[in-house]
């Protein structure tokens, strides 16, 4: 018998050159995206032009001259002193799966530094820990669960933990998510899967069989009530913004301006075709539900919603949510992205009407491995930490 | 003429249950002296505990001793399996075991080469793989550990019984720390989702637990079961002899001094039991520190502080404590003891030697 160390997979490493990191062009950063099954809407170039109170940078991975990686980073300066925070949200787009991510994130660090960073902060789009809706279901109904991971998950993903592991042994730090919205993006996701196990597509019947009866019942109610889905044009993101403000006052958020969707709607749209996209479900003459949808390669995120407070019983918003998915499903994705939930499980939390809502749809939670930090300068980042505590006290 | 140690039997029992019933999953510790009551007696009890459990609770079915050669003292008595902490090593202590005991056996393995030497050896051992905690005593990093588990699939080997992890004593949480073990078994790819663990607080162990659902975390313990209620363990000397003594009389193996008039008191207890042997506490405050030194120096001058009390007060040694007995030094005006009468003593249960155990 051959010595079973000589079969164990051993690490990975580079059988040529090593990793390196620089400035990449808008243009490059945009093809490379394009060039992989998907990417975090946040990773796209254009996300930059809507975080214009950032400063903004392409970065790119080459080995032997060859693109493997990108990143978009956020630059916050710190007050008075000529020094930033570098942000990657959802991201960067590199392989997550190699077992020495050392190799990717120390020119990267090494990188930032040079360019004046303090800290580095990152949110790996790995996923840690998934559970079906009908665990997350149960948990809902048992009194001993509060929260999500109070459940058993379906699946704990052993990339998501190698990933865990090795942020920590490079001296990353996780940064604390009390209840799950922190100040970044959050950890717990609600995400239908819109292909099997093996990869191939769900029918739409599939994925409405996977639905409560309530969302069903909501979407044949819409249909039958006459609501229209249609897709808007720039020119109805006034029609949009106004429902939008209405929702806002009602349930208690502060709203976004108008000009936030302009420049999202131009900046994603003027990237790729259809990478985002305007929603509008009418009844009769009025709009009755307004959302908006962002798609990246196999990846399709239901970012912003707003519907009426009059006619709620002609189900408008379970109507646009189920064309968005038909839609989804018809562009080929692999996935449809509800986005954010908490962690909380608790039928007395205030959030816990959206989480029913998501769950209501099927598909699964989701943990992501969330935002970690890199302090490149002790002291600054010490500063910085004690600036945001101030802050949000 | 004895030390003893005198045993509630009915509150220890009761101790003991309560103590099983608060942590589900428990593996039972009887390891080196067995802390004072012997790793035998603990082994018997241990069966009996896994005969009075709440018929809803997990079962008491592994008991870890610390080396290969205690395996005997308990295999005979415990009828589950025998779980050893000292890893396993490709040459003599595992010998130590009797064959007969095999199929019982669970090994610890700490290093990726054992774990190919053991189960060329044998395919069908069983062992739980030891990770590199905080301590840095045994066990794999994480990719150790993940080339270990490789070797587990490779082979197709059935005895992963789980993975086991010895913290450190901490003042602080041991929950961060077993949080990124955790991962790191989930990292590795490991199919085990069983942990066996030591050192967690009932609340650092119900907080691991509702983190991780899915895994199955038992707890080591030894001194909180064994050791837990002090209340029900007590631990005597009987006096020998006593005689009265002059200022500036001379007295034992060394021929001191009386610094005053008063009794020298021969009890029972010296060295071959642990007495006057200090083990160290770990303690490293200012205070312990400053007490050490402060003992240092009454050794110097005159009387030590002994573990023996007579009426409440603990007395001084006279001189070290002997083989079997030691000289204490009672000053004028305290009671004098009559010879046969027991004396309390205050000891370190890990590391003495009763001669009699008494479970009453």
């Amino acid at each position: 018998m051959s010595s079973p160390r000589k079969t164990t997979p051993s690490p990975i490493s580079s059988p040529t050159a090593p990793l390196t990191v620089r400035t990449i062009s808008t243009q490059e950063h945009r093809d490379f995206v394009e060039s992989r099954p998907w990417a975090s809407f946040l990773q796209t170039p254009a996300w930059a032009e809507v975080k214009p109170e950032w400063r903004a940078e392409s970065v790119g991975w080459s080995r032997d001259g060859v693109l493997c990686g990108a990143g978009l980073v956020l630059l916050r300066q710190l007050p008075k002193v000529k020094r930033y925070l570098a942000y990657l949200p959802e991201g960067p787009v590199i392989d997550w799966d190699d077992p020495d991510l050392g190799a990717w994130l120390t020119p990267l660090t090494a990188h930032l530094r040079a360019r004046g960073a303090f800290a580095v902060r990152m949110g790996p789009p790995v996923v840690t820990r998934r559970w079906s809706a009908e665990q997350v279901k149960a948990g809902i109904a048992d009194d001993s669960v509060r929260r999500l991971g109070d459940v058993p998950p379906s699946e704990r993903s052993q990339t998501g933990a190698r990933v865990v592991s090795q942020l920590h042994e490079l001296g990353w730090r996780p940064q604390a998510v009390e209840g799950g919205f922190a100040a970044g993006q959050p950890q717990f996701n609600f995400q239908i899967p819109l292909v099997d196990g093996d990869g191939s597509p769900r029918s739409e019947d599939d994925v409405l069989k996977g639905m409560n009866q309530l969302w069903r019942r909501n979407i044949k109610k819409a249909a039958k009530a006459g609501v229209e889905v249609t897709r808007g044009s720039h020119a109805d993101l006034a029609a949009f913004h106004d429902l939008y403000a209405h929702t806002a006052e009602r349930d208690h958020f502060t709203p976004r301006p108008r000009s936030y969707f302009e420049t999202m709607y131009d900046a994603l749209n003027g990237e790729a075709d259809d990478r985002l996209t305007l929603w509008l479900a009418h009844h009769e003459d009025d709009l009755v539900a307004a959302t908006i949808s962002i798609r990246v390669g196999t990846h399709s995120w239901y970012s912003y919603g707003a519907s009426s407070t009059e006619k709620r019983e002609v189900r408008g918003s379970n109507a646009v949510q189920w064309e968005m998915i038909r839609d989804a499903l018809r562009s080929g994705a692999h996935v449809y992205d509800l986005r954010g939930i908490t962690e909380t499980l608790d039928p007395d939390d205030p959030h816990m009407g959206l989480i029913q809502f998501k769950v209501g749809t099927g598909g699964e939670a989701v943990e992501y491995a969330g935002e970690w930090d890199l302090a490149l300068n002790k002291p600054l980042y010490k500063a910085f930490e004690l600036y945001l505590r101030r802050r949000s006290s | 003429m004895t030390l003893t140690l005198t045993v509630d039997g009915e509150r220890w029992r009761r101790h003991l249950l309560e103590v099983v019933g608060r942590n589900p999953g428990i593996v039972p510790v009887a390891k080196g002296n067995g802390y004072g009551f012997g790793v035998g007696r603990l082994a018997r009890r241990t069966q009996w505990l896994s005969e009075h459990l709440e018929p809803s609770a997990p079962p008491v079915d592994l008991l870890a001793v610390g080396t290969y050669s205690e395996v005997a003292d308990v295999a005979t008595r415990f009828h589950g399996d025998v779980l050893v902490l000292t890893p396993w090593r490709p040459r003599g202590a595992a010998e130590d075991a009797p064959s007969t005991v095999a199929a019982r056996l669970v090994h610890t393995v700490s290093r990726l080469d054992d774990l190919v030497e053991l189960t060329d050896r044998d395919p069908g051992a069983r062992f739980v793989l030891e990770q590199l905690t905080s301590m840095r005593r045994h066990g794999m990093t994480r990719r150790e550990l993940e080339e270990a588990v490789g070797v587990v699939a490779q082979r197709r080997l059935r005895g992963l019984v789980g993975v086991a992890q010895h913290l450190p004593l901490r003042a602080g949480s041991h929950v961060g720390e077993v949080t990124r073990l955790l991962n790191d078994v989930v990292a590795t790819g490991a199919t085990t989702r069983t942990v066996l663990v030591s050192h967690l607080t009932p609340d650092e162990l119900a907080r691991l637990r509702a983190s991780h659902p899915d895994f199955t975390i038992r707890p080591r313990i030894g001194t909180d079961l064994w050791l837990g209620d002090r209340g029900a363990l007590r631990v005597t000397a009987t006096v020998l002899d006593v005689h009265a003594l002059e200022r500036g009389e001379t007295f034992g193996y060394r021929g001191r001094s009386a610094p005053k008039g008063g009794h020298l008191v021969v009890v029972s207890g010296g060295t071959a039991h642990g007495i006057g042997l200090e083990a160290p506490t770990g303690d490293q405050s200012l205070r312990s520190r400053a007490a050490t030194i402060a003992r240092g120096g009454l050794d110097a001058v005159g009387f030590v502080r002994s573990p023996f009390s007579l009426d409440g007060k603990q007395r001084l040694f006279a001189e070290p404590p002997h083989m079997q007995a030691s000289m204490l030094f009672l000053p004028q005006g305290a009671r004098v003891p009559q010879v046969g009468e027991d004396v309390e003593v205050r000891v370190r249960f890990t590391a003495t030697h009763f001669d009699r155990v008494d479970v009453k």
